[in-house]
């Protein structure tokens, strides 16, 4: 680990309507090369602090650093400039553009570098590159996450930010979309990973954090999570224990 | 105080009361036709007044006879036009214009409504139309032809409708807004012109035009500084915007009225034109140039929309603003651009309409109905939506005044809309998108 963390946000508090925060100071550290897990149950603010890192929303009070500075009200177009990338949960391609559009969007900032990124992210989604004239309005679920993550790593970025990438996917899809997760975080790039399915985010995830009510409840090693009593009790269910 | 009160009181109602005899009577003081103030059987009668082209036309016989053909009086038109037939039992009447008393040169706009069978009420005259004009009903065009024409015009009108729709469309797929004021872009460029055309520096249309469409493109880009994203940014909701747009076109619409007067003018250039008869159809040359250029615009802004970076990223921003924020684009700065094109390409539709027609200022906001439709039918929200919606809304309007009357034009325009919405609820060109 290094010094100063790649992204951290410290005591975040945000929300949508006035006078109500759903984050409640929450805390987060990234460092080089992690994947890092955000769990928690539904209402605790996981996509919350994902939008609010990521200057989707505005921030009350706290504040978001990428490597030292201060990007707490920076706009997400210039945190994109800046390296950091993001997969919405839902209504994450562009419908009425092609998917080969929605990757030239991927490089809106660089579009020389369109060409060179195309190849690179085809390897990682075959099934996206065979696809690339289609309306990415078409696609099924798992295709358009394909997608949606081949778009967020057009620019290469150091950071990328999942929004519950499995939600609503078939088996399949989930295991292939963690299995890319892995992949890009292989090739260097750093990982928060919001997740529903709390088992199989925190086999994958170095470290994971567990939200409950806005606030941090729990934080450790993805692995250590995964076998603490408290946190199967609480977040995991019953299952995990016979596993 | 309480007695002058319930004396004027009195008095109102008095005269209340008495209107009809005091009506009757001021009515007879008018200066009609001698044999009218037949008085003692009552007032009843037919008359009217014949006019053409704001000229009275005077020494016409109107007959008016009995259902069975029994003729109850004749006359004829006096020096203003005027003609009177007084009726001495209220019933239903035949009444005839003879044409053959008609000045040479004049002739019934339909050759066939020579002849009204109506009623005459006890009491009061009824007015019979005898439309004077040049003649529309024999020699005139066929069907056929009538068609072909009405499909020109249709395209003429269409084509304009879908350029100032484009920026109607476009500002609601990036930011939500419904623009109200929209078709006071379309005005504001149109008196524009006018003004540096026809009023003040009398320079040619073609400069003065395209220096209004900079100005209106301008005004598009202070308007959505200097309003719309400080709204935005203060998250005030979409229907408040929207009532909003309607206090701006107020705003606008009154100032033009203050300044531009509310009179009908045109254009220096281009005003007379000889009509090219180009097979059925017949055009002049400054429509016709205008219909070219209209289609190179449309061609235009969709080649942009569909090859430029920034045409793409307009796509993006209409299609999702969060994940176009994400991908890396300044969706404020699209937002900007989107505003000064669909501001500057309304000014165009309103100058071109201008040339065709004439400029006043209210003829953005006729057009604004019709814009509201091309852009539903053709598919909220795309800029090709607004385009070929537009189209047919200007084709629907024009081919409908060949069999019905023109004012029920927008009632087809809107029908037109509703019809395809009940087959693609998502609009011509809109996309339904696959869910899952």
């Amino acid at each position: 680990m290094t010094a100063t963390p790649l992204v951290e946000a410290r005591d975040l508090v945000a929300g949508y309507v006035p006078g109500v925060d759903i984050l409640r100071g929450c805390t987060l550290e990234l460092h080089d090369g992690e994947i890092v897990g955000v769990i928690g149950p539904n209402g605790a603010g996981k996509s919350t602090l994902i939008k609010a890192m990521f200057g989707l929303l505005a921030a009350r009070s706290g504040t978001v650093h990428f490597r030292g500075e201060d990007i707490t009200f920076s706009t997400p177009h210039r945190l994109v400039a800046k390296g950091i990338g993001y997969v919405p949960q839902v209504a994450n391609v562009f419908p009425t553009l092609t998917v080969n559009e929605n990757l030239e969007m991927g490089t809106y900032l660089r579009p020389r570098e369109f060409r060179k990124r195309v190849e690179a992210v085809d390897a990682l989604f075959p099934r996206i590159g065979e696809r690339r004239k289609q309306r990415a309005g078409s696609l099924s679920g798992g295709e358009r996450q394909m997608l949606a993550m081949a778009r967020a790593l057009m620019m290469d970025p150091q950071v990328l930010f999942l929004d519950e990438p499995s939600a609503g996917l078939s088996p399949v899809f989930q295991d292939q979309v963690f299995d890319r997760v892995r992949e890009i975080n292989a090739g260097g790039v750093a990982i928060v990973m919001v997740e529903q399915n709390a088992r199989r985010c925190l086999e994958i995830a170095d470290r994971g954090y567990v939200l409950d009510q806005g606030r941090n409840a729990h934080t450790g090693g993805g692995r250590d999570l995964l076998h603490d009593p408290k946190v199967i009790e609480l977040y995991l269910g019953t299952l995990a224990q016979a596993d | 105080m309480q007695q002058s009160r319930l004396g004027s009181v009195l008095i109102l109602l008095a005269v209340a009361l008495l209107w009809p005899t005091v009506g009757s009577a001021v009515g007879g003081d008018e200066p009609e036709t001698p044999t009218t103030t037949t008085g003692a059987a009552g007032v009843q009668a037919y008359e009217g007044t014949l006019t053409e082209a704001g000229e009275p036309v005077e020494g016409v016989t109107i007959r008016v006879e009995t259902l069975e053909g029994e003729e109850v009086g004749a006359v004829e038109s006096g020096a203003d036009g005027r003609w009177n037939v007084p009726i001495t039992v209220p019933g239903r009447y035949r009444v005839t214009i003879d044409t053959d008393t008609l000045p040479d040169g004049v002739d019934l706009t339909d050759a066939d409504a020579t002849t009204f069978e109506t009623d005459v009420f006890p009491g009061r005259p009824t007015v019979v139309l005898f439309a004077l004009g040049e003649a529309v009903g024999t020699g005139g065009p066929n069907d056929l032809e009538r068609l072909a024409q009405s499909t020109t015009n249709g395209l003429k009108f269409g084509l304009i409708i879908a350029m100032a729709a484009i920026g109607l469309s476009l500002i609601f797929a990036t930011t939500g807004l419904i623009n109200f004021a929209h078709g006071e872009l379309v005005t504001l460029g149109a008196v524009i012109a006018w003004f540096l055309n026809a009023r003040g520096p009398r320079w040619p249309l073609v400069i003065a035009g395209l220096l209004s469409v900079a100005i209106c493109g301008l005004f598009g880009g202070v308007l959505e500084r200097t309003v719309w994203r400080p709204l935005r940014a203060r998250q005030v909701g979409l229907f408040q915007l929207f009532v909003i747009t309607i206090g701006l076109s107020l705003i606008i619409r009154h100032v033009l009225l203050i300044w531009f007067g509310g009179q009908r003018r045109g254009y220096l250039d281009y005003r007379i034109q000889t009509q090219w008869e180009l097979g059925p159809v017949s055009i002049t040359p400054r429509d016709l140039a205008i219909m070219a250029l209209s289609a190179l615009i449309l061609v235009g802004v969709a080649t942009i929309l569909q090859r430029t970076r920034m045409g793409k990223a307009t796509r993006a921003v209409a299609d999702n603003v969060d994940l176009s924020e994400a991908s890396g684009i300044d969706v404020q700065r699209v937002i900007l651009v989107v505003w000064i094109a669909g501001a500057a390409l309304a000014a165009i539709g309103g100058i071109f309409l201008g040339a065709i027609e004439s400029v006043d200022w209210q003829m953005g906001t006729r057009l604004l109905l019709l814009m509201f439709a091309a852009v539903i039918l053709g598919g909220l929200g795309t800029a090709y939506g607004a385009m070929v919606g537009g189209i047919i809304v200007g084709l629907v309007t024009e081919i409908s005044t060949i069999w019905a009357p023109s004012a029920l034009k927008l009632v087809f325009a809107l029908g037109a809309m509703v019809l395809a919405l009940l087959v693609r609820p998502q609009g011509i060109l809109g996309r339904a998108e696959r869910i899952g």
